[in-house]
């Protein structure tokens, strides 16, 4: 599909900046539509054919530290952050390498991918639908921005959107236990994937039991509940009013990629592609959808009245090699998706959107505090997928009036988030820590060492609080001339905080896991302090805590009803600048406490519509005429 | 019944091939707690002795061999420093497929002339270690145990009565 001399002569009537989940669907809705469509990737593509997805394998395999993105090559000319780029300090705080300059109190302390498929190839694949209440928060709660569109407005999307992805869940729960609206009837395409071992230990013992935040407070009760995923299971025979629903297999190999077989790695890869990547929709694309990769997008360019004429990108062969040729491209319309950072870079680089001065501005996650102990006996953990469950009792609620509401998840995984197990439990009982100028402990060795592995790793299992950070201007993305890539492009400088608020919410977390330890009569092995491992460490009322960073970067572009306190309107399209649109988390106001890429799909497919319509509106002397159009008229 | 050609190769002295790595496994068995045939299993077995060799050299696997027999075969009664460094990277290396970077002072007084990083032996050994085993794990993103299976007890754990959750979920016949 890549046919580099094409892009230069031709016009489109769409250009998609960025192959992820967001600029695939576009491109998917458009392509269908008969639009002539370019997508322009800075990375590289070679994960859509098999052989490339065996190797990403291989070098997740070989890969000492398995974060998310070790099974992607690094790529020198269009980088990515990592993970590994942020440590901690031995006496508290941070330092940062690699890609992103962070300037905050504390660190941003998430990734994103660059190459084609984008972040949507390592993310786990949850796919819970935002709340009613996560529209309003300003409104209802008092904090934050409130959303130009709500729930209702949304809510056919969503429906467009599962089916996109191809989410397995039970609506009827989700409905009974979140209060989540649906269309009566509503099924999703696949059943559920089967709850965990561990969930049902918890469900068993915890469901039904009330909890306080503090004493005094309102009591919460508890019930696991099962979390949809974009992650084939079984077609539900119901779906789509009995036409049921078709899994979609692996891209590049055809009759491969079924149900999830429990490989237990969807982050940072699915060996099976069970769970759902952009590939899967790129593999779908219309011939009316041309990708080029190894096109780094550098400029957005307008016509003298604002209106999107095309984009600059420079077009590299070799991703270690700072060469490359600098073309154009024109459209009628330009669909910015290149993740909600890099977007709000390559506006502040093209000086565009700047009236609302809101560009870059309102850098959300979800921050993630964790928490882990052993259960009195195995639970099973490290398998099935990374999370099959929660307790949703604290997404939203009066409580959220004084702190950051949260969604809990339950992790299948041990305590390999907080800690690295089972590596780092290998280590510690052999005496090795992870550094090696600290004195080594005696060690055990056989059949103790295996013994003890068995009896501590068996009964790990983690608890993890996604804290909801609302939209805060002091939180951005900026650019600086001193900072520069290796193709001369802006990096972009992150400055980032937690609010009292999200702390707030991380203590009544933490006094929430109390409770539930206790219920579940668990060992608690929490422990927060500063260290290499701990870059998100802070103290709060006299407290220590870390957070994570949980990859579901938005706001950056901020949607809203006016023109003159936000960068996108309801479309997404930039409010300044005709024919422009941004896509993706960085246009969400608020976030609410579900995991995001369902939601920003829904805007995606829904901005699609928009799109159509404008450039079906722009055509209309061409494409509605009946007599043939005299010579000299256009 | 043998074929004639396999009988001549079986009575010839000269075709008859070692174990391999047999000294390597006997040792193996005592830093690890597994058996000769679990870890002959992985398949790993002659890279992990080249990698053994390949990194702290001949002559102190060497010394290493002779502290293990002078402790009774015992790896806790090894008491040379960087005899039980070599103890606990061996033992290290099979349990996740992965060479650690070695205490400073030992990487010091071996000489070693490459450097102190821990890496993984080959993407084959990753999968074949043995801390998986120890609790009837499976590596992530290889040996995938199938549809639903984490929806059942695992060994030694009390399996759960919740009627309205059958162990394989509501997810249809597995
Ligand atoms: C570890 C992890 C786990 C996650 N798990 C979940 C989950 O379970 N559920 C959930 O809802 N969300 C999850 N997420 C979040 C999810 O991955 C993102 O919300 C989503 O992938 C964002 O999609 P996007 O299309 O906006 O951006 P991306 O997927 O990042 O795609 C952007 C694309 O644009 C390209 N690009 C970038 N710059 C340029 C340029 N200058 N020119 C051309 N192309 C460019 C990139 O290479 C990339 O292909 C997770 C994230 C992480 C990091
Ligand atoms: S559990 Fe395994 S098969 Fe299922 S989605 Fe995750 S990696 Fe894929």
């Amino acid at each position: 599909m890549n046919s580099p001399s094409l892009a230069g002569r031709r016009r489109y009537d769409v250009i998609v900046v960025g192959a992820g989940m967001a600029g695939s669907l576009v491109a998917k809705r458009l392509g269908d539509q008969g639009w002539r469509v370019l997508v322009l990737e800075a990375g590289t593509g070679t994960l859509d054919t098999w052989p490339g997805h065996l190797d990403a394998l291989n070098t997740f395999a070989s890969a000492v530290a398995k974060v998310p993105n070790s099974p992607y090559r690094p790529n020198a000319v269009a980088p990515s952050p990592d993970v590994l780029h942020v440590g901690g300090l031995p006496g508290g705080g941070y330092r940062a390498s690699g890609y992103l300059v962070q300037r905050g109190a504390l660190p941003y302390n998430s990734d994103y991918l660059r190459a084609a498929g984008g972040t949507g190839l390592h993310w786990l694949g949850l796919t819970p639908r935002m709340h009613p209440d996560d529209f309003a928060v300003r409104s209802r709660y008092g904090y934050g921005r409130d959303w130009p569109i709500g729930y209702d407005d949304l809510e056919p999307h969503y429906r467009a959107a599962e089916r996109e992805l191809g989410v397995a869940g039970d609506a009827a729960e989700q409905a009974d236990a979140i209060g989540l609206p649906f269309p009566e009837g509503y099924v999703y395409p696949m059943r559920e994937i089967p709850r965990s071992y561990l969930d049902n230990v918890l469900a068993a013992r915890l469901d039904g039991h009330a909890v306080q935040e503090k004493p005094g407070s309102p009591h919460t009760t508890l019930r696991v509940v099962t979390t949809p995923h974009a992650r084939n299971s079984t077609p539900h025979e119901d779906y789509d009013g009995g036409r049921g629903y078709r899994p979609v297999g692996a891209a590049g190999l055809p009759n491969y990629g079924e149900r999830c077989v429990g490989n237990a790695s969807c982050t940072p890869i699915c060996p099976a592609q069970a769970k759902y990547t952009p590939l899967k929709t790129q593999a779908a694309w219309s011939r009316d959808v041309t990708l080029v990769t190894r096109a780094v997008v550098s400029r957005v360019l307008t016509t003298s009245n604002g209106r999107a004429r095309g984009v600059e990108y420079q077009e590299y062969d070799d991703p270690a090699a700072p060469a490359s040729v600098t073309r154009t491209a024109e459209a009628d319309v330009v669909v910015l998706a290149a993740h909600a950072i890099e977007n709000a870079k390559l506006l502040l680089v093209s000086r565009l959107a700047t009236r609302s001065d809101q560009v870059g501005r309102n850098l959300m996650d979800h921050p993630v505090l964790l928490t882990w102990g052993l259960m009195n006996h195995p639970v099973g953990p490290f398998r099935g997928p990374g999370s099959t469950s929660g307790l949703e009792g604290f997404r939203t609620g009066a409580g959220r009036r004084t702190r950051a509401p949260f969604r809990i998840v339950i992790a299948n995984w041990g305590w390999s988030w907080p800690t690295g197990s089972p590596g780092a439990d290998v280590a510690r009982l052999l005496g090795m820590g992870g550094d090696p100028a600290a004195p080594r402990g005696r060690g055990l060795f056989g059949a103790a060492l295996r013994d003890e592995l068995g009896r501590g790793v068996s009964r790990q299992f983690a608890l993890q609080f996604e804290m909801e950070q609302e939209a805060e201007s002091r939180n951005r993305v900026t650019i600086d001339p001193l900072h520069r890539d290796l193709l001369g492009n802006p990096r972009p400088v992150v400055t980032y905080d937690l609010s009292d608020r999200v702390k707030r919410g991380m203590a009544a977390a933490k006094a929430v896991s109390d409770q539930i330890f206790g219920l579940l009569e668990a060992e608690d092995h929490t422990a927060y302090g500063p260290g290499p491992f701990a870059p998100g460490h802070f103290r709060y009322e006299g407290r220590d805590f870390v957070y994570q960073g949980a990859g579901h970067g938005a706001g950056t572009h901020v949607m809203g009803a006016s023109r003159e306190t936000s960068v996108v309107d309801p479309w997404q399209r930039c409010w300044d600048h005709p024919g422009l649109y941004a896509v993706g988390c960085g246009s969400m106001p608020s976030v609410g406490t579900a995991n995001p890429s369902l939601t920003m799909a829904a805007l995606a497919l829904r901005s699609s519509e928009r799109i159509h319509r404008e450039l079906s509106e722009l055509r209309r002397p061409l494409t509605v005429r009946t007599a043939p159009v005299p010579e000299g008229r256009p | 019944m043998i074929p004639e050609l396999d009988r001549t190769a079986l009575e010839d002295e000269s075709v008859e091939v070692p174990p391999p790595v047999a000294g390597f496994i006997d040792i193996s068995e005592r830093l690890t707690g597994f058996t000769a045939f679990d870890l002959y299993a992985t398949g790993m077995a002659q890279l992990y002795h080249d990698t053994t060799v390949d990194q702290v050299g001949r002559e102190a696997v060497g010394r290493f061999i002779d502290d293990l027999a002078a402790a009774g075969g015992d790896p806790d009664r090894l008491v040379d420093e960087t005899s039980r460094e070599i103890a606990r990277a061996v033992t290290h290396l099979w349990y996740l497929g992965v060479w650690p970077a070695l205490a400073r002072s030992v990487h010091r007084a071996l000489g070693r002339e490459k450097a102190n990083t821990a890496f993984t032996a080959a993407p084959e050994a990753y999968p074949e270690g043995l801390v998986w085993r120890t609790f009837h794990g499976h590596p992530p993103g290889a040996k995938a145990p199938g549809f639903g299976t984490w929806a059942d007890p695992p060994p030694g754990a009390p399996p759960l009565a919740r009627p309205d959750c059958p162990a394989h979920g509501t997810g249809g016949a597995t």
